[in-house]
């Protein structure tokens, strides 16, 4: 299970690199185990404007579906479209090639956990 | 709780296997089943379309034995295909109907001689059959045991299928044609050996008792097939378009509606659902199941409404994304939407552009 320690991560599981007032924000390792092979990701589309906490992708494995919460309030200003014809890059490398969107940062986050908390709320 | 529930589970005789090569263990029918093992559900489906073979544990199935002299005037009786066609050693799909013409149950019927049949029956149904069969049975000389408990069923499906299980056997399996079997010996154990399957690859399935399944299991993954769980099973028999029980067939819909009237022989004399199958065709059936295609991206998925011409007609019963075929559904629409009008899937609240298909989606290469 890999949680690289320059990242923050959310209860959802999602990721977010934060650099200066852009967030990139994809799925968590544990998260892309527990879904299974990833065959199709829903991306948003770029200029929506979205709030910390609120479902702005979908990713679906062979059995389910789920709903992708961004970690940020803001604008979406990037999509990774490489995911419309390799959605397997959310397994194989969720947090380089599988990355899902930057958001230009408005202010609000959810609850944003750190390498240690992160690794601690996955033990509870 | 959910151990409580996980403890109430059935276990197949195979199951320590499964945890040893890591499956994920879900409640299926009752049974704790993999729904797939390490490499995951995709590269399962890519062993048994890619030229390899796959080993499928489908123990929870249930076996009915029916004996008597008056064995296949029953089975005409409570089931819909026409049995007497059948020879020995020949497998017939067939289905089971109550009195208002819908489905029990679809099963297998196997002639092992003029007295003698064995039946293959959706292990979530298992107990219904059973009673339904008993029941029905006393009215004529035959005897109808349930060998369920007894038996392990293993299919092993794909290109490399009869190579592997060849290794095991002294029997001639290249005799045993499509939708037959042979009683043969494996290793020392009386086995069934069908060459039928649910995936749309040449293969078999293997009826043994429980006491020899470790043995074969590990036997044919030494010999290089690889285990295949639930997910990728699914995937596989739903590009083929081949109905699952629940999904595309309930007590809900008679055969008129699932397009099963191929199994339902209505000139073979009387059997249970008869009056009302016949009614139901000449008025019409109340839905059409169809075969879809998603022209843009996008998975249809089982429950998710289908559009014709902008407005409501009816669901997917099944659906997935096919590495091969794109995003692939079978659905129920209304009648006069079977052939004609715009298609569309709703797929969270949007409506994505469809086109009719036939089935199998993705080509069979079962053995005919």
């Amino acid at each position: 299970m890999s949680i690289p320690a320059d990242l923050k991560y959310t209860q959802e599981h999602e990721w977010v690199r934060i650099e200066d007032d852009v967030a990139t924000c994809g799925i968590s390792d544990h998260a892309q185990e527990a879904l299974g092979d990833i065959v199709f990701v829903e991306l948003p589309e770029i200029g929506r404007v979205v709030a910390a906490g609120e479902a702005y992708a979908v990713v679906e494995s062979v059995k389910a579906v789920s709903d992708v919460y961004a970690s940020v309030a803001g604008e979406v200003i990037e999509i990774n479209e490489a995911l419309e014809s390799e959605p397997e890059k959310v397994n194989t490398d969720p947090y380089g090639g599988g990355w899902i969107a930057k958001i230009k940062m408005s202010g609000d986050t959810v609850e944003l956990l750190d390498e240690a908390a992160y690794t601690t709320f996955l033990e509870e | 709780m959910s151990d409580l529930t996980t403890e109430n589970l059935q276990k197949t005789p195979l199951h320590a296997e499964h945890i040893a090569l890591g499956g994920k263990m879900v409640p299926f029918a009752g049974f704790s089943m993999p729904v797939q093992y390490t490499n995951g559900a995709l590269k399962e489906y890519t062993v048994v379309r890619g030229g390899g073979a796959g080993l499928f544990d489908i123990s929870h199935m249930g076996q009915v034995r029916v004996c008597g002299a008056e064995a296949l005037a029953f089975l005409q009786f409570v089931t819909t295909n026409d049995v007497s066609k059948l020879s020995d050693g020949q497998v017939q799909y067939s289905a089971l109907l109550n009195a208002q013409g819908t489905f029990i149950d679809d099963i297998t019927t196997y002639k092992i001689s003029a007295n003698e049949y064995y039946l293959c029956i959706n292990a979530a149904n298992r107990h219904k059959d059973v009673a339904h069969l008993q029941t029905q049975a006393v009215r004529f000389d035959a005897q109808v045991i349930d060998e369920s408990d007894d038996t392990t069923l293993l299919a092993l499906q794909g290109k490399t299928a009869q190579q592997a299980l060849q290794t095991l056997s002294d029997a001639d399996l290249e005799g045993i044609g499509y939708y037959k079997f042979a009683q043969i010996k494996i290793n020392d154990a009386d086995t069934i050996v069908s060459r039928t399957g649910y995936t749309g690859e040449d293969g078999f399935e293997i009826y043994l008792p429980n006491s020899a399944a470790v043995e074969v299991w590990k036997q044919l993954l030494d010999l290089g097939a690889q285990a295949i769980g639930l997910a990728a099973r699914d995937m596989l028999r739903t590009e083929m378009g081949y109905a699952l029980y629940g999904h595309e067939i309930s007590d809900a819909v008679t055969p008129v509606e699932a397009k099963l009237m191929w199994i339902t022989k209505l000139d073979k004399g009387g059997f249970i659902g008869k009056t009302t199958v016949e009614a139901r065709k000449n008025s019409g059936p109340e839905k059409r199941l169809i075969a879809l295609k998603l022209s843009e991206r996008g998975i249809p998925r089982e429950h998710y409404k289908v559009f014709v011409d902008g407005a409501e007609s009816g669901e997917i019963t099944s659906g997935m994304h096919s590495p091969i075929a794109g995003g692939i559904a079978l659905a129920y629409v209304k009648p006069e939407h079977a052939a004609q009008g715009d298609l569309s899937v709703q797929i969270r609240g949007k409506l994505v552009s469809a086109e009719r298909t036939t089935t199998p989606f993705v080509r069979s290469r079962v053995r005919k």
